[in-house]
C-alpha cells in the first residue's frame, strides 16, 4: 500500500532523513512524506515517528496503487 | 570523584532496584526544575484537583511541559509521591509492576518489609495486585503515583491491571498519567462519574501573557503583538517558544529574529533546534549530537563518547540555559525526549558511521563502572556480541538468562547475536539460549564447544566466572537428559570454582547457585537418590528472595514436595507442593516445570485421596506448560499422575498408554520405571491378564516404597502371597517410609492374613491402616483393594474407623452426630471428605441400569463390550459400597451423582 503524510511546515533534509524509506516534497508550507508502507504496524511507526520528532500532522491517505 | 561515587544512592532509597541497577534509580526521582521553568498557578490549581479524583491524565504532544509541570506540583505535595518514569523495556507487565512496587516503596508508600514482587518479566500475579490495592486501600492519606512517559506502554493487560489495583485501591491511591497518547483505559466512565481530572493539550499551551513571562525568564522582552505572534506560529507550544527564545538569545538582533521566524515556513523544532545548535560552541554541539544514543548519561560517561574532559562544565551550562538537557538524581542527565530524537537525526547527517562506534564506548564505561545491564544493550546497539556476552558472563548474570525479570529482555537482546560473535562468552550465552528455549540439539553442541574451549585452556583466573557459568549449563544439560554422572561432575567442578570468585558476585547472583543445585538435585531425584537429592534440593528452596531467585526456589520445592509422595508422605508432600504453588502465583509464574510440578503432586495426592475432580482440574492447569518438554522429572511425575487417574476413571487402555513416558534419558528412572510397570500391570489384571500383570512387576524394587506395595498388592490379588511378602521386607529395610507406604503394606497383608483363614490378624491390620490412613485421607488404597475388604469393613470396630471419611456416616473422632446441634462446623467439613465420584462411563452405565435395561442392552447401547459394562458396575458398586442395581442407582441419586 502506498501512503501519504502531510506535515506542517517545511522540514529539513536533516530531518528527513529520519524517514529515510520515504520520499518527501516541500510545499506550499507543508512537507509531503510519501512512500509504501509495508503494513499497519509501520503505517502506525511513522506516526510515532512523527510525533517523536514534533511533526505535526496534518492529514494522511492512501493513495491508489 | 568517580562516577560510582556520584550515583551512589540516597540515603532515604536505600534498598535494590527490583532489577538490581543503581543506575536506574533516577527513574523513581522527580526531575529537577531549570531556573528558567515557568510556574504556571492555573495548571497547578488544576492539577490539585487531582487529589479528589483517583485518575488524572495529563495529555499532550511532545515537548508540551507535561513532565516538568507534574514534577513541579508533586514537589509541592504533603502525601508520598511515587515517580516512575516508564521506559521501553517496561511494557512486560511483570517488569512494569515490579518497578511500580519499587517507586511506592522508595517513597514511602509502602512498607519497605511489605510482602511480595513480581518475578517473571510476561506477568504479575492476580493476588499480588489485590494485595497491593488492599494495602494502598488501608492509607488514611492517599499516595500519588506518577506514572511519566506511559505512552511507552502498550501492553493492554497493563491497562488493565491500573484499571483493577486503582477501582480496588479506593481513596487510597490517586494515579496520575503523564502521556503522549490517550490511554487504554475506560475514560469514559471516570469521566461520567466525575473521577477524572484532564489536562490537555489545548490546556497546556502557553497563552500570550505565559509566553511573554517565559521570554523574559529567558532575558528576552517583546512588544505585546510580537508574543502573540510568535504563540500563535508555534500553537503556543511550550517546545518552540523555549527553542525561540534560545535561538533568539543567539541573535544580535532577537526582535527581528523572531519576525523572520514567524515568517517563514519551518518546522518549529527541526527549524528551531538546529538554530540553536548553531549558537553553541562546537565542542557542546559535539556533545549534545553523541550523547543523543544514550537514555541517560553523567559527565564521566559522556566524555567516554567525545573522548575529551570538559563534559562536566558543559553539560553544567547546557542545563543552566534549559537547553535540551534535564537533570536527574546525583549528577545524571538525560536529554530531552523530543530533543533527543532530532538531535540523533543530525548526528547521522554530521558524523555518519559513527553511531555503532559510540554505543561501543558507552557499553566499555558502563561495564567498567558496573552498570552491568545497560553495557549489555548498548554493546548489543553497538554490534559488538562478544562485549556483551562478556560482560554478563564477568559479572556472573547467565542465570538471568533463565529466571527473575531481566530473562525475556536478555533473551530477546541476544536473539540478534550473530556467527561473528565467537567467544568463548558468546558460546556460552548462544548455548543458553538454545536450552532455555528447550532446543536441546543446538543447545548441546554449542555446550560442548564452550567446554572444549574453557576447560582445554590452560588455568586463568579470569577464566573463573566463564567456567562456572558453563557448570550451570552442564547441570542444566545433565537434568534435561537424565543424565547423573554429567551432574555431579558440574557440581564438583562448581564446588571448587566458587572459591575462586569474589563473595560479592555471588551474593549479587544469588540464583546461580540456586538455579545449580536445583538442576542437581533434579537429576539426583531422577535417579531415585533420594537423600542426596534432598542435600541440594534443599539448598535451592532455601535461596534468600528476591525475583531472581523464585523460579529455582519454587521448582526445588516442588521436586522436594515429589520426593516425599515418593517415600510415602502425601501430607507432607502436599504442605510442600503448595507452599510451592503459592509462592509462584504470588510471583506471576506462568505454569512452567517448577510451578507446574507443584501442581502435578497435589494432583497425585488428590487421586490417593480419590478426590477425582479435584486430581483432573489440577493436571489440566499444567497441561499447557511448554517447558514442561524434555524435563524429565515433570514429564514422569504427569504420566504417573495421569495415568493413575485413568485407572480410577476405569479407562485402563488409556492409562496403560499414558503410564509410558516419551522423554529420552540416558539413565532410567527407577520410580518412573516402577510406577509405569505397577499401572500397566494394574491395567493387565483388570482385563483378566495375571501372569502378564506379575511379569511386569519384575522391575519394582523395594527401594521405590509407594510402587513396591503397590506391586505387592497386585502380587496378591494375583495369588502369589511368598511373592509379595518378599517385596513388602524390602520396603521395610529401606526404612525411610511413611504412612502411604505402611497402609499399602497393612492391607497387602490383610488380604494375605484373610486368603489363609487368620481373620483376627486380618482386622487388627486392617484397623492399623484405617488409623494411618484416616489422617491422610488416603481413599485409594481400599477402594482399590478389591471385594473382599468390603465384609471385613462393615464389622465393628473397622466400620467405625471407617467411617465419615471412607465409608459414608458420622465423622470419625467426638461429638454428637449431625443433626442434634454441637458442632455443625466440623461436620460440613467433613463432609466432602466423603466425596463419591463416578466415572463418566460409570455414571452412564448407571443411567441405564436406572432405565430398567440390561446389562447386554447397556454393553450394546455404549458399544462396549458385556464385560466391560461389569467392571464399570463392580467398581461403581465398590464406589458405592453397595452390592445390588438398586441399591447403586438409589445410592448414587442420593449422593447426586446422578
Amino acid at each position: 500500500m502506498r501512503y501519504e503524510i502531510r506535515v506542517e511546515g517545511h522540514v529539513s533534509e536533516t530531518l528527513t532523513n529520519a524517514f529515510p524509506e520515504m520520499e518527501h516534497v516541500v510545499m506550499s508550507g507543508q512537507t509531503v512524506l510519501f512512500g509504501t508502507v509495508i503494513d499497519e504496524a509501520h503505517l502506525y511507526g511513522l506516526l510515532v515517528r512523527c510525533q517523536s520528532l514534533g511533526l505535526r500532522v496534518m492529514e494522511m491517505r492512501q493513495l491508489p496503487e | 570523584m568517580s562516577a560510582t561515587d556520584r550515583t551512589a544512592p540516597d540515603p532515604a532509597a536505600t534498598g535494590t532496584d527490583p532489577v538490581g541497577d543503581p543506575y536506574l534509580r533516577t527513574r523513581f526521582t522527580l526531575p529537577s526544575r531549570p531556573t528558567t521553568f515557568l510556574r504556571r498557578r492555573r495548571l497547578l490549581d488544576r492539577l490539585d484537583q487531582a487529589l479528589r479524583t483517583p485518575l488524572t491524565l495529563v495529555n499532550g504532544p511532545a515537548g508540551a511541559g507535561k513532565t516538568l509541570l507534574v514534577a513541579d506540583w508533586a514537589a509541592g505535595l504533603p502525601s508520598p509521591v511515587a515517580w516512575l518514569t516508564v521506559e521501553a523495556g517496561d511494557q512486560r507487565p511483570g517488569v512494569f509492576w515490579a518497578y511500580v512496587f519499587e517507586a511506592l516503596r522508595t517513597c514511602g508508600a509502602r512498607a519497605a518489609e511489605a510482602a511480595g514482587a513480581p518475578a517473571n518479566p510476561g506477568g504479575v500475579g492476580h493476588g499480588l495486585l489485590a494485595a497491593l490495592a488492599a494495602e494502598l486501600n488501608a492509607r488514611d492519606r492517599p499516595a500519588v503515583l506518577v506514572l511519566d512517559e506511559y505512552d511507552r506502554v502498550t501492553a493492554p493487560e497493563v491497562a488493565e491491571q491500573l484499571e483493577f489495583v486503582l477501582r480496588h485501591a479506593g481513596q487510597g491511591l490517586r494515579l496520575v498519567l503523564v502521556t503522549r497518547t490517550e490511554p487504554q483505559l475506560p475514560l469514559h466512565r471516570y469521566r461520567a462519574a466525575g473521577e477524572l481530572t484532564e489536562i490537555r493539550g489545548a490546556e497546556l499551551s502557553l497563552t500570550p501573557q505565559e509566553a511573554d513571562a517565559l521570554l523574559r525568564l529567558h532575558g528576552l522582552r517583546l512588544p505585546s503583538h510580537a508574543t502573540s505572534a510568535l504563540v500563535e506560529r508555534t500553537r503556543g507550544w511550550a517546545a518552540g517558544l523555549r527553542l525561540s527564545a534560545l535561538a533568539a538569545q543567539g541573535s544580535s538582533d532577537p526582535e527581528r529574529y523572531l519576525k523572520e521566524f514567524e515568517a517563514g515556513h519551518s518546522t518549529v523544532a527541526d527549524f528551531l533546534l538546529a538554530e540553536v545548535l548553531k549558537g553553541r560552541t562546537p565542542q557542546a554541539q559535539d556533545l549534545l549530537l553523541r550523547v543523543s544514543v544514550l537514555d541517560r548519561f553523567c559527565p564521566d560517561l559522556a566524555d567516554a563518547l567525545t573522548l575529551r574532559k570538559d563534559a562536566e562544565p558543559l553539560l553544567a551550562e547546557l542545563h543552566r540555559e534549559n537547553a535540551f538537557i534535564e537533570r536527574l538524581a546525583h549528577s545524571w542527565y538525560r536529554l530531552h525526549p523530543l530533543f533527543r530524537e532530532i538531535l540523533r537525526a543530525h548526528l547521522r547527517e554530521r558524523l555518519p558511521g559513527l553511531e555503532p562506534e559510540l554505543h561501543l564506548r558507552a557499553a566499555r564505561w558502563l561495564r567498567r563502572s558496573g552498570f552491568v545491564a545497560e553495557a549489555l544493550t548498548q554493546g548489543a546497539a553497538g554490534g559488538d556480541f562478544d562485549l556483551a556476552a562478556g560482560a554478563l558472563v564477568d559479572d556472573l548474570a547467565i542465570g538471568e538468562l533463565f529466571t527473575g525479570l531481566r530473562s525475556d529482555g536478555l533473551l530477546q537482546l541476544f536473539a540478534g547475536m550473530g556467527p561473528e560473535a565467537s567467544s568463548e562468552a558468546s558460546d556460552l550465552v548462544r548455548a543458553a539460549g538454545a536450552l532455555a528455549r528447550r532446543d536441546l540439539d543446538h543447545g548441546l553442541r554449542g555446550l560442548r564447544r564452550a567446554e572444549q574451549r574453557l576447560f582445554d585452556a590452560e588455568d586463568r583466573p579470569d577464566l573463573a566466572a566463564a567456567r562456572l557459568s558453563c557448570t550451570l549449563l552442564q547441570a542444566l544439560a545433565a537434568r534435561l537428559t537424565g543424565c547423573p554422572p554429567r551432574a555431579e561432575r558440574a557440581a564438583a567442578a562448581a564446588g571448587q570454582l566458587l572459591r575462586d570468585l569474589p563473595d560479592r558476585l555471588l551474593d549479587e547472583h544469588q540464583e546461580l547457585t540456586a538455579l545449580l543445585m536445583t538442576h542437581l538435585g533434579s537429576v539426583r531425584l531422577w535417579e531415585g537418590r533420594y537423600e542426596e537429592a534432598r542435600t541440594a534440593l534443599l539448598r535451592g528452596a532455601d535461596a534468600p528472595g528476591g525475583s531472581a531467585t523464585v523460579l529455582p526456589r519454587t521448582e526445588a520445592m516442588g521436586h522436594l514436595a515429589l520426593a516425599d509422595y515418593l517415600n510415602g508422605w502425601p501430607g507432607r508432600a502436599e504442605r510442600r507442593a503448595r507452599a510451592a504453588v503459592s509462592e509462584g502465583e504470588l510471583a506471576g509464574l506462568p505454569g512452567p516445570p517448577g510451578a507446574g510440578l507443584g501442581r502435578m503432586v497435589l494432583a497425585a495426592v488428590a487421586v490417593d485421596r480419590q478426590e477425582l475432580g479435584r486430581a483432573r482440574s489440577l493436571l489440566d492447569e499444567t497441561a499447557g506448560s511448554p517447558a514442561r518438554e524434555h524435563d524429565p522429572v515433570p514429564t514422569a511425575l504427569r504420566a504417573l499422575a495421569a495415568s493413575r487417574l485413568l485407572l480410577d476413571e476405569d479407562e485402563t487402555d488409556a492409562a496403560a498408554e499414558a503410564a509410558e513416558t516419551a522423554v529420552p534419558t540416558t539413565v532410567a528412572s527407577p520410580w518412573a520405571q516402577g510406577h509405569a510397570a505397577v499401572v500397566r500391570s494394574a491395567a493387565c489384571l483388570a482385563a483378566g491378564r495375571p501372569d502378564e500383570a506379575l511379569r511386569l512387576l519384575h522391575v519394582v524394587s523395594g527401594e521405590q516404597p509407594v510402587c513396591a506395595v503397590e506391586a505387592a498388592a497386585i502380587q496378591v490379588a494375583a495369588g502369589r502371597p511368598r511373592a509379595a511378602d518378599d517385596l513388602l521386607g524390602a520396603v521395610r529395610a529401606e526404612g525411610r517410609a511413611g504412612p502411604a507406604v505402611r497402609v499399602g503394606a497393612a492391607l497387602v497383608r490383610a488380604r494375605a492374613a484373610r486368603d489363609t483363614g487368620e481373620t483376627d490378624l486380618a482386622r487388627r491390620l486392617l484397623a492399623r491402616a484405617l488409623l494411618d490412613a484416616r489422617r491422610e485421607r488416603l481413599r485409594r488404597p481400599f477402594l482399590r483393594a478389591g471385594e473382599w475388604i468390603e465384609p471385613l469393613l462393615a464389622t465393628s470396630p473397622l466400620r467405625e474407623l471407617a467411617e465419615g471419611w471412607l465409608l459414608p456416616g458420622p465423622p470419625p473422632g467426638h461429638g454428637p452426630p449431625p443433626g442434634h446441634g454441637g458442632q455443625p462446623r466440623a461436620v460440613s467439613e467433613t463432609v466432602p471428605l466423603v466425596p463419591v465420584e463416578l466415572s463418566g462411563r460409570e455414571r452412564d452405565v448407571l443411567r441405564r441400569l436406572a432405565r430398567m435395561r440390561t446389562t447386554e442392552e447397556i454393553a450394546a447401547d455404549l458399544y462396549v463390550s458385556v464385560n466391560t459394562v461389569k467392571t464399570h458396575l463392580k467398581s461403581a458398586y465398590r464406589k458405592l459400597a453397595v452390592n445390588r442395581r438398586g441399591d447403586a442407582v438409589n445410592r448414587a441419586r442420593e449422593l447426586g451423582q446422578l
